[in-house]
């Protein structure tokens, strides 16, 4: 080994503190990198795979009723690489408690191999074609699990009219099933409520009466293809049909899920990283100048000696690369292990095929070039200072360091107020100006990172609170399978419990302006009822308008509308033939989650009926009364029954998952900001060795020292924060703006308490790597100290 | 002048542990510090001086041996003994200056100043030293001279009744060093505190009230002084 590389591990060991803590920002940012993208590939990759091994539709086509003859026509449309035709229905779900889940039925040509759409045997075995009595089917695992449900066992269901039992064979998973969820305006999935119940062609073709039917077709297109063009063509032959909707696969529901997952985490991957990967060069850059300067002396020796430039810059930039190496080594290890956490998590929310884990060979090399790149670039570009060293000078002592004035002096009212240690705390701050810079942004950094870790959890929360206190003041919504009479539910609010009851006409439809279709779905409710209120994104209130479309603001955007304009509304309900009306667009609005509004009396009227509904809002005299639940579950024709209060339970405990997360991020942020101040307290520590002792000497206390090194870190821990803070704010918004698709968008909403967490919490990692820096003060030797100049 | 004993110092011995080698720098000394004098410790480097001084001025602690100021024992005492010590009673001034870079000259004293209860005038200790208009300059804006005098109005404005001087004019030229050893010599005498000046140069053993003669660790001399000269009479 050269003497230079064993002084080079005896600086390393005469400085562990702060190597150790520069390795500790270094392998962060090597652990969030590996294992975000890690998670990532592995989750698009298994995404991909699926896709393509089960064949994905492309398009997707709703009719009300069509013989299994189109598919052939359909299919002779150039581009259309494969169609197929099946039901899709949701029926209800009779459960063992007597209550009521939504299944959605769905058929499946057999042999499937060929076909759009197929499924994934997670467990159990495939249907048949026909079984003798009651039907085989497959359910989806979510579901299978929150309701125990095994093969074998017999599930009813009320379809047609009729009740129908089936048998269970196992669980399977699909493409378009990766994350269940019955629409866009559940937030989350409702396993203990929704199905999706998977069955032959024949047996559902049977089941409701639909022999030789089908109302979906599913399409696979050739990559390339204009899909414009072709939906167009595939709706001209399904027109006679009643062409309820049809949607690209980007609309898909499960699939924009899963997006908004895959793009949240894109963006962590690239940003987060970056972020400690620039703090660790800067302060490894902070770190060897002042070294550098330390070591002016021998450097001059070394030059003197006839080492050149280069190896001596060399000698410090191996200091920092050592320093990325080891923290890259320990980041991977670290990394690979949170990979296959979140790996497991993913794979308990999606329903994937595939394991999703697995070590990214060029996610770990990738890790080790960058974090590589970052010593080497900050050590040569610290060392450069080495150049200007001759050997001559570096042999003389270095002149005092040159107190200057900084620009507070000029407002004499307050620098008049400050004591001659605030003086010097501020002075020394501003004249190391990178040290100061590093520290706010080391500072500032990890409050980003503690809000934006929780700010998550606010913005669930607050679509909750909004959902639940503000948008739903009811404690029933009770579905029908079909509108029904408004008078047929009237008596209710005569029962026992029952406050008040207002309908809900929700009818689907197509909105036809400039020539282009959109599909959207119109809520029609009271504009004067008080069990439903409209707020938009920023919790203002809307009004719904008597007469007209609240539209809302994605569909207002891709059809070009503005307010004031005629649209043509066409409905597209699951049977019947569809109306055509013009409506006039009345306001338009952003929402948080969905849909466009008209009124109760609008909707009947583009409807051509009077008094009917397809939903009532119960307001009861508590949030759950289980006699009128009960009373409600047994009516015919009643999809469901849901109550807001058992939904939000069951949203918080899928929020105690996130819980797990934000930790992490917090212990993450947390070291981040202790380093950071440890490493620049040191310094400042080390720096001032004379001055301390001397005010030692001057009858200043131990305490009275520590005290004004802590002043000077505190001042910047306190720009630090005040910076962090808005900028957090910053960060989230940016973020829930790029994750936020046409059918979810996320507001940016932070409460006041998390940044108070944030702020608290950055208080206790700055004392902790401040108390780490200062307990030096006490060995300080004053004797040492005082004798000579270095 | 009075002969009140201010400290005393009884078998007061120091022993540094070095690696493997055990230095003795000062051999079991026992002396008094008078109240008012100027006493001048002489000696080659390596002799012990710096040693005693540190010991005086509560920077270091005795290996052996027991050291009093007044009554107070100070070898006894902790570091919160002597941590007060140094603030109430000891005004140091090193060859180096040591002055706070990131303070100005005024605030420099003023640190000081901020220590005791009844500090003396921070503008009238600057006048004294001749740095009243200078007090606004930082240290890197003054020259050694001036460092120096800054650095004796520090030590000075807590009225200190031990001014305790390692080599302050070391780093001097001559007419530098008298100037300096002339305004410690008005401190004495003015305020009446005791100064202590450690130097390897016998020349100033001529301004002293007693001159204490260092070698090898040990005290060898203690010489009474009747006629001291005025410092700007003394030439080296």
């Amino acid at each position: 080994m050269s003497v230079l590389s064993r002084k080079l591990l005896r600086t390393i060991s005469y400085t562990r503190g702060q190597f150790v803590a520069l390795v500790v920002v270094v392998m962060l940012g090597v652990l969030i990198y590996i294992s975000m993208n890690t998670a990532y590939y592995n989750l698009e990759r298994s995404q991909q795979q699926f896709y393509s091994d089960y064949r994905f539709a492309d398009y997707f086509f709703h009719v009300v009723k069509a013989p299994e003859s189109v598919i052939a026509r359909i299919e002779s449309i150039p581009g259309v690489v494969k169609a197929t035709g099946r039901i899709q229905q949701d029926v209800v779900l009779l459960k063992d408690n007597n209550e009521r889940a939504t299944a959605r039925l769905t058929g499946y040509p057999l042999p499937m191999e060929s076909e759009v759409n197929q499924l994934h045997l997670m467990s159990g075995r495939m249907f048949d074609q026909d079984s003798s009595h009651s039907a085989e089917v497959l359910v989806d695992p979510q579901y299978a699990a929150a309701n125990q449900l095994v093969s074998g066992q017999a599930i009813q269901i009320i379809a047609d009219g009729k009740k129908a039992d089936l048998l269970v064979n196992g669980t399977a998973t699909s493409p378009e099933f990766v994350y269940p969820m019955r629409d866009a305006s559940t937030m989350f999935p409702e396993p203990h409520r929704f199905a999706i119940i998977m069955l032959s062609q024949r047996n559902i073709q049977q089941i409701l009466g639909m022999p030789g039917q089908i109302n979906q077709v599913v399409v696979d297109l050739a990559p390339g293809v204009d899909e414009t063009a072709i939906k167009s063509q595939v709706e001209e032959i399904l027109k006679p049909y009643g062409n309820i909707a049809s949607y690209a696969r980007k609309d898909q529901i499960s699939h924009a899920y899963l997006d908004v997952e895959l793009e949240g985490l894109r963006i962590n991957s690239r940003f987060l990283p970056l972020l400690f990967f620039l703090i660790a060069a800067g302060i490894q850059m902070v770190i060897l100048t002042r070294m550098i300067r330390s070591h002016r002396m021998s450097i001059g020796v070394l030059k003197a000696l006839g080492y050149n430039n280069a190896q001596i810059m060399w000698h410090y930039t191996s200091y920092a690369l050592l320093v990325s190496l080891v923290g890259a080594v320990f980041g991977t290890i670290a990394g690979m292990g949170m990979a296959s956490a979140m790996s497991n998590l993913y794979a308990q929310f999606f329903n994937l095929p595939q394991t999703i884990g697995g070590l990214n060979i060029q996610v770990v090399l990738w890790g080790f070039v960058i974090s590589g790149l970052v010593g080497i670039a900050s050590g040569l570009f610290a060392s450069r200072s080495v150049l200007r060293i001759t050997p001559a000078e570096a042999m003389r002592p270095e002149p005092p360091v040159s107190g200057r004035r900084i620009a507070l002096e000029g407002l004499p009212f307050i620098w008049k107020r400050l004591g001659s240690s605030w003086r010097m705390s501020l002075r020394s701050i501003l004249r190391n100006r990178s040290r100061f810079a590093i520290t706010v942004l080391g500072v500032m950094s990890s409050v980003v990172l503690l809000v934006f870790a929780s700010f998550t959890n606010d913005a669930v929360d607050y679509l909750l609170s909004q959902s639940f206190k503000q948008v739903n003041h009811y404690d029933y919504i009770v579905r029908f399978t079909a509108p029904v009479k408004y008078s047929g539910t009237i008596d209710w609010s005569r029962w026992e419990s029952v406050q008040k009851q207002e309908p809900i006409l929700e009818i689907p439809v197509k909105i036809h302006a400039h020539g282009r279709t959109e599909d959207e779905l119109l809520t029609g409710i009271n504009p004067a009822g008080r069990l439903k209120q409209v707020y938009d994104i920023n919790s203002r209130q809307i009004q719904i308008p008597d007469e007209g479309i609240l539209l809302s603001s994605p569909v207002a955007n891709k059809l070009g509308l503005k307010t004031g304009e005629v649209v043509r509304v066409e409905t597209a309900m699951g049977s019947g033939a569809s109306r055509t009306r013009e409506l006039k667009i009345a306001a338009i609005y952003d929402p948080m989650m969905g849909a466009s509004y008209i009124s109760y009396d609008t909707a009947n009227h583009l409807l051509g009926e009077s008094q009917v509904i397809t939903a009532v809002m119960l307001k009861m005299d508590a949030p759950e009364v289980p006699a009128v639940e009960a009373r409600l579950q047994e009516m015919p024709k009643v999809s469901s029954v849901m109550s807001p209060a058992r939904e939000q339970e069951s949203f918080l405990q899928l929020l105690d998952t996130m819980l797990y997360f934000i930790l992490v991020m917090i212990m993450f942020a947390g070291l981040l900001g202790l380093a950071i101040v440890y490493n620049t307290a040191t310094m400042a520590f080390q720096e001032r060795r004379r001055e301390l002792a001397s005010l030692r000497v001057m009858g200043y206390s131990n305490t009275e020292v520590a005290r004004l090194l802590s002043q000077e870190t505190w001042i910047q821990a306190v720009v630090g924060i005040a910076l962090g803070l808005p900028a957090g704010k910053l960060m989230g918004a940016v973020y829930m703006s790029s994750v936020s698709t046409d059918l979810f968008s996320f507001p940016a909403i932070i409460y006041p308490r998390t940044y108070f967490i944030a702020a608290l919490a950055s208080i206790i990692f700055v004392w902790i790597g401040q108390q780490l820096a200062v307990r030096r003060v006490k060995n300080i030797d004053m004797v040492e100290a005082l004798k000579n100049r270095d | 002048m009075d002969d009140q004993v201010v400290m005393h110092l009884e078998e007061v011995s120091k022993t540094y542990i070095m690696g493997e080698v055990t230095v003795e720098a000062l051999k079991a000394t026992t002396m008094e510090i008078l109240a008012g004098e100027l006493l001048v410790i002489l000696g080659p480097s390596g002799s012990g001086k710096s040693t005693l001084l540190n010991l005086i001025g509560g920077i270091d602690l005795p290996s052996n041996g027991q050291m009093f100021f007044q009554s107070q024992s100070l070898s006894d005492g902790g570091d919160k003994v002597l941590t007060n010590f140094r603030r109430e009673e000891v005004g140091f001034v090193f060859q180096f200056y040591n002055l706070i870079p990131d303070l100005t000259a005024a605030e420099n004293v003023a640190l000081a100043a901020e220590l005791v209860a009844d500090p003396l005038p921070v503008d009238e200790v600057l006048q004294d030293v001749g740095l009243w208009e200078r007090r606004d300059h930082f240290p890197s804006q003054l020259s050694g001279g001036e460092q120096q005098r800054v650095a004796i109005a520090r030590a000075v404005v807590k009225n200190p009744r031990l001014l305790l001087c390692d080599e302050p004019t070391g780093a001097l030229d001559n007419e530098t060093g008298k100037l300096i050893l002339r305004l410690l010599a008005d401190i004495c005498e003015k305020r009446g505190s005791t100064v202590i000046i450690v130097t390897h140069n016998t020349v100033i053993g001529a301004m002293a009230d007693r001159v204490a003669r260092m070698s090898s660790g040990q005290v060898v001399e203690i010489i009474k002084n009747e006629h001291p000269l005025p410092a700007e009479r003394i030439e080296w």
